[in-house]
């Protein structure tokens, strides 16, 4: 794979946990190369080890073998240049959703003035005026999400990781949440990696589909999606793409 | 614009309401009921000469003659509350300080909670009161008390903080790490917050042992006055009546101090975007 421009690169990724008397080989051998302002979907059955592949590409857990780089920095941490999305949120109930978003900016020290010009232009952009004050018990699963979000680029880290952000909401706002979020993209230009089970959501967003084996988990194929945005999930060419996906899945998952 | 909008409960329903009436009616008759049924038994049992339980009014009366100079503490009524007041505000103050951040210690580090657990499991079942002996004898009748104090406030409050911050949602401990936070930043800011309420359900706790250690304290003793001393004092002369009024007294700055800190959570969990 020769690709220019690239932010994040993993090699040789691999990561087993002990386990009983053993070790369990979670992720082999992974290879990946994501191009600035690229966004890419991993898609797998469920216990592939996806979301820990994220995790470790966010700092969280460590590799067993392999490196990660972002841009020429090796990363042996978290760090503010990786911004994080997660499945359930995780909100700090504490604050409101203007100091949600402002947290990371706190961490680095920035001043409260800048702070809040800042998190203004997030709030902005995840469309969440008027509700900078409330808690978030007071909003819905969706603008929980849009401050999760909002959250994550106020660092404005090098590449956004989304670990299922919408699997806890219902279908009509995770629709709504894909489209909302394809324009925070193309607005802020940032490079996604995007970890979810379903394939109309990964066709739906991703310029390349990574899809994954089950345990251990590696790359078993990689999609070039290149229908034009938005897309229309009636077209025959976004149902024919799904149903190939979704194949090639099934074939693992019968174990064939 | 918005997916969906927040949904906000519709619980809150009038007190007066129709359902309501019934326990209004039962809430609002019960004390008068109460002391009819106290002045019925008095009248009773002080006719038949069993032994002397004074009536609602005598107590009433012993109540206005404690409040300016009670003939057994020579001491108005106010300065015996204040001198409560005084050992359970240092007392409480003392184990509050010392459990919270304990607390976070204990709870945070496995190692630390590891060696400390020990000590704490023989020290915490050792009722506050069989301490009052020895720490009358080694401290004093001022110190003695308030430390009595401490112990009780001390356990409560710092299982609960231990339980607090274990019981931060370790989601938050990651979302902070990805923002950069340092372990002390995840600390102050992740840990601490999300273990307030625990520490006000702890300290809720401590207001109700709290009054219960100082008034077994100042039963054997304490010096400048106190409830415990003004209701041993009426036994020591046969006045049941000062006895009770001391009792009333108690109860009513058991409500006032627990209706505080009951307060006092509800702003923090308001505060804190808990509630």
């Amino acid at each position: 794979m020769d690709r220019n421009d690239v932010i994040l690169s993993i090699k040789g990724l691999g990561k087993s946990f002990p386990k009983d008397n053993g070790q369990i080989v979670a992720i082999e051998n992974f290879d990946l190369e994501v191009e600035n302002g690229e966004f890419v979907c991993i898609l797998g059955p469920s216990g592939c080890g996806k979301t820990t592949l994220l995790r470790i590409v966010a700092g969280l857990e460590q590799l067993t073998s392999g490196s990660i780089k972002i841009g020429q920095k090796e990363i042996t941490g978290p760090g503010s240049d990786r911004g994080m999305v997660f499945q359930e949120f995780g909100l700090f109930p504490w604050r409101n959703v203007k100091k949600n978003i402002e947290f990371g900016l706190e961490i680095k020290g920035v001043p409260a003035e800048k702070r809040a010009e800042t998190s203004q232009r997030y709030v902005d952009l995840v469309g969440l005026k008027d509700f900078e004050m409330s808690h978030p018990k007071q909003l819905s699963g969706g603008m929980k999400q849009r401050v999760g979000i909002a959250r994550a680029l106020a660092n404005d880290p090098a590449v956004l990781l989304m670990d299922e952000p919408f699997g806890a909401l219902d279908a009509q706002t995770r629709n709504q949440m894909q489209m909302e979020l394809l324009r925070i993209w193309k607005e802020t230009k940032k490079t996604v990696l995007f970890v979810t089970h379903s394939v109309d959501e990964a066709v739906f967003l991703a310029d390349r589909i990574v899809v994954m084996t089950a345990r251990p988990g590696s790359i078993k194929d990689l999609w070039d999606i290149d229908l034009p945005r938005t897309r229309d999930r009636a077209s025959s060419k976004f149902i024919a793409l799904r149903r190939d996906i979704l194949d090639e899945l099934e074939v693992q998952k019968t174990g064939t | 614009m918005m997916d969906d909008l927040p949904r906000y409960s519709n619980k809150m329903r009038g007190v007066f309401s129709r359902d309501n009436l019934p326990k209004v009616v039962l809430a609002v008759s019960s004390l008068p009921i109460f002391i009819a049924a106290w002045w019925l038994l008095a009248l009773y049992l002080q006719g038949q000469g069993y032994f002397y339980l004074p009536t609602p009014l005598e107590v009433w009366d012993a109540l206005v003659l404690a409040w300016t100079w009670d003939p057994v503490t020579h001491q108005s009524l106010l300065s015996n509350i204040g001198a409560s007041l005084g050992r359970f505000v240092v007392g409480f103050a003392l184990a509050v300080g010392l459990a919270v951040p304990i607390g976070l210690i204990i709870g945070y580090s496995s190692l630390v909670e590891a060696f400390s657990k020990p000590i704490l499991e023989i020290l915490r079942p050792v009722p506050p009161i069989a301490w009052v002996p020895f720490l009358l004898l080694s401290l004093g009748l001022y110190w003695g008390p308030v430390i009595t104090i401490f112990i009780g406030v001390f356990f409560p409050v710092l299982s609960n903080m231990i339980f607090g911050v274990k019981s931060v949602d370790p989601l938050l401990i990651d979302v902070a790490r990805t923002q950069g936070a340092s372990n002390k930043q995840v600390f102050t800011k992740v840990v601490l917050p999300s273990s307030i309420p625990y520490i006000m359900t702890g300290l809720k706790i401590g207001v109700g042992i709290g009054w219960m250690c100082i008034v077994a304290a100042e039963l054997f003793a304490a010096q400048g006055g106190g409830i415990g001393v003004l209701i041993t004092a009426g036994q020591s002369i046969g006045r049941y009546d000062i006895m009770f009024a001391g009792m009333v007294v108690v109860g009513l700055l058991g409500i006032v101090t627990l209706a505080l800190s009951e307060f006092l959570e509800r702003r923090v969990k308001i505060w804190t975007g808990m509630m």
